[in-house]
């Protein structure tokens, strides 16, 4: 049964001239998952508001929406309110309460539902959350990923029929965000629920969907079962970047039907795409030539937070060398934030020596380290930023040096800039102070494909002008792109550390889905980049061997 | 087995008022030392061990001594300091006085440990929904504030621009984080909004939930409660409690001085009492197993 109609929806903000939907219809069987992707600004979250009619934007509004055979327009406030379900994506300002059990009930609350009936949900969404262990935890003590996971409980608890998330994973680790598609994929399975949900990082959500809706400039690009529209829109480069890794090496590769999505159907594509009689790319040359010269030296770092905590660095030995970008990965708690932290001398550590440039760093005296040495980009811009407009932000930046053009920003207060943009406009006031070395954490956290290869690009930029990096992150493809050497941190000691190519290929679950594609079949090849050179030398090297046999 | 801090905490707080109050303000010695016992009582039971009482210990002497040698009222002559007389009536007060305040302390001791944010929220919001979900998302602001002044001030202080070593700079890195803070909670702000709203805040009248029951055994305990209480205030009303220290100690005595009294420690005693007949109910219980 049809359940969700959409049919000619078009809006206009106001004072706006283009429109941010133009003529828009699609339709989504009870059951549907759908993904709607696009680029930043193609009015994919202005679609998912104009649907949850309370939190639709104001504006010029044409066309119809209809759910279970009525118009949104005329459900009751309570019936609107009850029957499509919204998540949103940051997960810490999503919570209203501080219980984790209040804020389960808070929307039965305001239904008007008597106690018996709310706790009887509440129970029953516990248990199938699995949620009863931090049941009566006040909501400040959990994970990111287990407050996402409380907001989608929440408005689960509202049985709504449909349920709607905007980027609900941007700001979770890998991990748990895989943890919270596949509680989606069983929702969806198991209760039929029909879930639309905005994503920019595709590959986990695009193998659990069986539709995809593309919008480009607030038009609809396509909408359709995924695998047909991924074929449609290989061509599309821009939306072609975002897909899944399997999806883009194909894609680059000219394959036009039945691209492969998951890692799985990515390595039988690879394997039918041509041998392996060249294994492996030479491993690039060490440009640095000469003593490497330490920027930064970690020897038996141990610090805790308060003296009855457990260590969070215990006997961390690292050394980055000047020029070089080095990343370090690792999982959530193994202290990868609390290293950079120690570094720029804002977590004190109780035993142990950092030096920055061959100098301790309690030798530094006042503002020293920070003036013209060391500066770091925290893991939430919107920390820094202090004016009202980019300008004012960046009056001591030297924007002509700064290897993006800023100029269009300038005038916009930050809070207004995408995720992106913020991060770049952050970047650009941390370099004002002309530092030698870049601390980054998470650079690329919640950003989407273009964001991050923009980023990427930056810093490759500034390393190239001399800057030393040490990055930060859980993004095993920006480290794979951007690292010279990666660096495991696990329980507060550095494990293993190598470049790209090594460290990746001697992990086999903590790697690039593109080593994971390619194991066994090809040496090292960590990036998509990688693999599709790789396959391309291959298919040359199979047809040269084929026409030698004919020519015998 | 049902533990007393497990009861609904309408019923605790009443207890606690029944318990606190009356020990406050009716300055008789029986009455204070059967409160003194209950409430270390309660305490010692309660944390099964006994240090962290050696502060009061002292503190107790400490008030109790100090009276008589400020305050020489009374004919029982004891002995003199530097000509002034120490009585035994100002002794005894001052006895009284420093066991009523050490009893309160403790009795709040036990009050705070067993009425955690979300029990005292939940004795508030059975007064007014809406003054619950206001208290419930300001205890949920407390956290979520002091960790974005951490992250705040610690990306200010990487950027440089936080000096402590003057006053007027590490003011001024205050006032910076203030301000960040403020945009920062305003922006936000909406996020929290639109969650609300999401999940149909202000669609009708509210409810409130909450994971407390009110048991047969609340019923039990309440009503406890009550008739002690009523027994207790029946015999202060009577001026069966009546007791003055100067310039002799004189009380008054009849039997409901005796029934008023006997309430008032089956009162104090009766989450000690609950807490030991539990233990060996459970015990017995195990001892099937």
């Amino acid at each position: 049964m049809e359940t969700l109609v959409v049919e000619g929806l078009s809006f206009t903000y106001p004072a706006c001239r283009e429109k941010a939907l133009d003529n828009v219809s699609f339709t989504l069987h009870n059951g549907d998952f759908m993904v709607v992707c696009g680029a930043t600004g193609s009015g994919k979250s202005t679609l998912l508001r104009m649907l949850k009619r309370e939190l639709a934007p104001f504006g010029e509004m044409s066309g119809r929406i209809m759910l279970g055979g009525r118009s949104v327009e005329d459900f009751s406030d309570r019936e609107a309110a009850q029957k499509i379900g919204y998540v949103l994506q940051r997960p810490e300002q999503q919570i209203v309460t501080d219980r984790v059990w209040h804020e389960l009930a808070f929307g039965l609350e305001n239904l008007g539902l008597d106690t018996g009936v709310i706790r009887r949900r509440v129970a029953e969404m516990a248990c199938y959350f699995d949620i009863e262990d931090w049941f009566e935890r006040p909501v400040s003590e959990l994970s990111g990923g287990q407050k996402q996971l409380l907001n989608l409980a929440s408005v689960m608890v509202m049985q709504p029929e449909l349920l709607l998330l905007d980027e609900p994973t941007a700001q979770l680790d890998p991990i748990a965000a895989s943890d919270f598609i596949s509680t989606l994929a069983r929702l969806n399975r198991d209760l039929s629920l029909t879930v639309i949900i905005v994503e920019h990082r595709l590959d986990e959500v695009i193998p659990v969907s069986n539709k995809l809706l593309a919008l480009e400039e607030g038009k609809l690009l396509t909408c359709g079962p995924t695998r047909e529209s991924v074929d449609l829109l290989r061509s599309n480069l821009l939306l072609r970047e975002a897909m899944p890794v399997p999806v883009r090496i194909a894609g680059e590769l000219g394959a036009d039907r039945d691209l492969p999505i998951t890692v799985r159907e990515g390595r039988r594509f690879t394997e039918e795409f041509c041998g392996n009689s060249i294994r492996s790319l030479p491993e690039p040359e060490n440009v640095l030539d000469g003593e490497p010269e330490p920027a930064l030296e970690f020897s038996e770092v141990y610090q805790r937070y308060s003296r009855e905590l457990p260590d969070v660095l215990s006997g961390m030995n690292l050394t980055v060398n000047t020029g070089e970008c080095l990343c370090i990965l690792g999982g959530n708690g193994s202290g990868k934030s609390t290293a950079l932290g120690a570094a720029a001398a804002i977590n004190k550590i109780y035993s142990g020596a950092i030096k920055v440039f061959g100098k301790k760093l309690r030798d530094y005296r006042g503002q020293e380290l920070y003036d013209g040495c060391l500066t770091m980009l925290p893991q939430d811009v919107q920390t820094m930023f202090l004016c009202n407009t980019v300008r004012e932000e960046l009056k001591d930046a030297d924007l002509d040096a700064f290897p993006y053009d800023l100029t269009p920003l300038l005038d916009k207060h930050p809070y207004d800039l995408s995720g992106g943009q913020q991060q770049l406009v952050g970047l650009a006031r941390v370099l004002s102070a002309k530092p030698r070395l870049l601390l980054l954490d998470e650079p690329t956290k919640g950003l989407d494909a273009r964001a991050r290869r923009l980023i990427c690009e930056v810093l490759h930029k500034l390393q190239a002008g001399g800057m030393t990096l040490v990055v930060v992150t859980h993004d095993t493809e920006l480290a794979a792109m951007l690292a010279d050497r990666c660096a495991m941190l696990f329980r507060g000691e550095i494990v293993s550390c190598g470049t790209p190519r090594q460290f990746f290929s001697g992990n086999s679950f903590y790697t690039t889905p593109a080593n994971r594609m390619t194991r066994g079949h090809f040496d090292g090849a960590v990036t998509a980049g990688d693999v599709v050179v790789l396959c391309r030398l291959n298919a040359a090297a199979d047809r040269n061997r084929r026409e030698g046999e004919y020519s015998c | 087995m049902k533990s007393f801090s497990e009861y609904n905490p309408i019923t605790v707080a009443l207890w606690y008022a029944a318990v606190i109050l009356p020990a406050m303000f009716i300055l008789h010695p029986a009455l204070t030392a059967l409160s003194i016992v209950g409430s270390v009582l309660l305490h010692t039971v309660r944390t099964k061990s006994l240090r962290g009482n050696l502060i009061y210990f002292i503190l107790f002497f400490a008030i109790a001594l100090l009276n008589p040698f400020f305050y020489h009222n009374g004919v029982t002559i004891l002995f003199f300091v530097n000509d002034n007389p120490i009585t035994l009536e100002a002794l005894l007060y001052g006895f009284t006085a420093s066991a009523m305040i050490i009893s309160v302390i403790y009795w709040f001791r036990s009050f705070s440990a067993m009425m955690t944010s979300d029990r005292l929220l939940y004795v508030f919001g059975s007064a007014s929904p809406k003054l619950a979900l206001i208290l419930s998302m300001a205890l949920r602001y407390v956290p979520l504030f002091s960790l974005q002044i951490k992250k705040v001030n610690d990306s200010q202080k990487a950027l440089g621009l936080y000096r402590e070593d003057n006053a007027i700079d590490a003011l001024r890195g205050r006032v910076r984080v203030f301000s960040i803070l403020v945009t920062w909670a305003l922006e936000n702000g909406v996020t929290t909004a639109d969650s609300m709203t999401a999940r149909g805040y202000g669609v009708g009248r509210r409810t409130y939930f909450s994971i407390y029951r009110f048991t047969r055994s609340d019923r039990i305990l309440l009503a406890v409660t009550l008739i002690l209480e009523g027994l207790l205030l029946a015999g202060a009303a009577l001026d069966a409690l009546k007791f003055s220290f100067y310039p002799a100690m004189t009380g008054t005595w009849s039997p409901m001085t005796a029934v008023s009294l006997a309430a008032y420690t089956a009162l104090a005693l009766l989450p000690t009492i609950h807490r030991v007949t539990e233990e060996f109910a459970w015990k017995r219980l195990l001892s099937r197993v």
